[in-house]
């Protein structure tokens, strides 16, 4: 067996693949058997018929080309996996709920066919929070994931399988969703590079709905020029998602290939992201990033984003509201299971109340605080209102980008916390997600990356947003911070 | 403020047709009354004239043609879309007699 450790990039595994130091059967038998191995509860299905069938088709190009074909097929042999919110034909789709546990998926999303039509080899299904909701994949009905390098410790969530997966070397790279933090978190609890597009640059087609105003899918890669590739492959117009923006695919992988140009880039410090409840470690190791970006001739420029303190209730209303209508189709009646006693129902509405009990917990607070917040006599001062402040959240990033090209800080105002620590507070672990949130109420690209660890070892990410579309200034900027500073390599 | 009480978080689970137990009435109430009180922080905001937003982008919804489009169907030839159904009946969905 390879030391899946030993590759960093797609580019390292193209060239072994080309050196036949080994064959791209060979790497996702490793991974598979990883994956099989391991007991920190990243995977809910493991596809490995698929898998293989990918890697033959693979390999047999490599054969017959003579090399690895990598602008037609630049994930050629690539393992990966997928978030189990994203849909893949013919295998289950539980989202971590009972209330899916049987559900087999007759249609592929749009992301994960991009990527498997680029040569990926899709390993399986990753565990998460059940539909997404939650901060440490504590809320898996199939159990929680466990920390990859500190098992008593959380992963993050939601995609907590998904960061967990890839630092642990069980996929290469992976899939998740970030509706309010959900890729970034977990990867900077688990120092990975974690990206969630702009709104509308990735598909939504074949991901369940959750909150479809914040719902982006993107990737995990132990670079951020990995990353980049995915997001790459994965991006442009799909006429399946009413919300896909029409554009070209993107080509960030570019802006991984040129230095940044240190003295045009303006980077913002919101001076609300500094005002305490930061641990000193994560603290530190922000201010020595941002020292590092100066060093390099960046400008760093004070900031104010005023209605930052707002970002966590705007969110906790308009995502739970959102989920509470998505959340309406689980019925039992055309899909999803249906418990036996639903079938002894007195009416309909008995019928649907016995069909619903399979939700857990969390996603029936949602619901509930969802359903309160569009109920009649509730919705001005609750949904309306809350949507009247996330265009206040909107505004004061229009007017921070007047003044600064990329905005940088925290992700988490601290490192993976021990599971059950916050598991009986919801509030707690709500607050967790304040500096992630405002970039899905604003739609922004975001992503974190590894930035130094603490005095237990516990990775601490640090967070990069830009303006809408300008993925290439945080892919350039990021990819050159992992690769220059010493905090980057964690 | 709002009281949430047990009576409000029993109204609105059933609302969302979601049935509780005691225990879940108990809890859910202490901690939706938490997070309400928590959120009621956006009453602080002066939102005087701000348009509501609901999306992060500004798209027109498009349209495709009204076409009909076979439902893809597996080997056999049955609508793929049953193979996820909790009961089936020929090529339709079985649900009990109270429906």
């Amino acid at each position: 067996m390879a030391n899946l450790s030993s590759f960093r990039t797609v580019r390292d595994v193209h060239s072994a693949f080309e050196s036949k130091k080994i064959s791209p059967v060979e790497l996702t038998q490793d991974y598979l058997n990883a994956a099989k191995k391991s007991e920190i509860g990243a995977y809910l299905t493991i596809c490995e018929d698929v898998a293989l069938q990918q890697a033959r088709a693979a390999e047999a190009l490599i054969q017959r080309q003579g090399r690895v074909p990598c602008l037609e097929y630049p994930l050629l042999g690539i393992p990966l996996g997928i978030k189990d919110n994203l849909n893949m034909d013919g295998v289950k789709t539980t989202c971590a709920s009972k209330m899916l546990e049987n559900y087999v998926a007759p249609y592929t999303a749009t992301c994960v066919s991009r990527l498997q039509k680029s040569g990926a080899v899709t390993l399986g299904k990753l565990n998460l929070d059940e539909f997404a909701m939650g901060g440490s994949n504590e809320n898996s009905a199939f159990g929680p994931v466990r920390h990859p390098t500190h098992p008593d410790r959380v992963p993050g969530g939601s995609s907590g399988g998904s960061a967990a997966a890839v630092r642990a070397n069980l996929c290469f790279g992976s899939l998740g969703s970030d509706t309010g933090g959900s890729i970034r978190l977990p990867a900077s609890y688990c120092g990975v590079v974690g990206m969630k597009p702009t709104y509308g640059r990735v598909s939504r087609f074949g991901l369940v709905a959750f909150a479809s105003s914040l719902d982006q899918v993107g990737p995990f890669a132990q670079t951020v020029e990995d990353a980049a590739l995915l997001m790459d492959v994965m991006s442009g117009y799909d006429p399946l998602d009413s919300t896909s923006i029409p554009q070209e695919k993107m080509n960030t992988y570019a802006a991984t290939q040129t230095a940044p140009e240190w003295s045009q880039i303006r980077i913002g410090v919101p001076k609300e992201y500094f005002v305490g409840g930061l641990t000193p470690a994560v603290e530190q190791s922000i201010q020595a990033s941002l020292k590092w970006f100066e060093k390099q001739g960046a400008q760093l420029v004070p900031i104010s984003l005023p209605h930052t303190e707002y970002a966590v209730s705007v969110y906790y209303v308009v995502a739970v509201s959102e989920a509470s209508s998505n959340l309406a189709r689980y019925d039992g009646i055309r899909f999803g299971m249906r418990p036996a006693a639903s079938d002894q129902a007195k009416d309909l509405n008995d019928f649907y109340m016995k069909s619903r009990s399979l939700f857990g917990p969390e996603v029936k607070r949602r619901i509930i605080l969802g359903t309160f917040a569009l109920s009649s006599g509730y919705s001005e001062a609750y949904f309306q209102r809350a949507c009247q402040v996330r265009r206040k959240i909107v505004g004061d990033f229009n007017d921070a980008f007047q003044k600064v090209d990329l905005i940088v800080g925290p992700v988490s105002p601290t490192t993976a916390f021990k599971l059950g620590e916050k598991s009986s507070d919801p509030l707690k672990m709500y607050l967790n997600d304040i500096f992630t949130i405002p970039a899905n109420l604003a739609g922004l690209p975001a992503l974190s990356v590894p930035c130094g660890i603490d005095e237990e070892g516990l990775p601490i990410g640090l967070h990069l947003m830009a303006a809408p579309f300008q993925e290439d200034r945080l892919v350039s900027a990021a990819h050159a911070f992992q690769n220059g500073s010493l905090f980057g390599k964690v | 403020m709002v009281d949430v009480n047990e009576a409000l978080t029993r109204q609105v689970a059933a609302l969302a047709r979601l049935e509780l137990s005691e225990n879940e009435v108990k809890t859910f109430s202490s901690q939706l009354s938490q997070i309400i009180k928590y959120v009621e922080k956006l009453q602080e905001v002066d939102v005087k004239g701000v348009e509501p937003l609901s999306h992060p982008i500004d798209l027109p919804t498009p349209l495709r043609p009204d076409v009909v489009l076979a439902s893809p169907t597996d080997l056999e030839g049955k609508p793929k879309v049953l193979q996820a159904a909790p009961e089936v009946l020929y090529d339709g969905f079985k649900v009990p007699p109270i429906l």
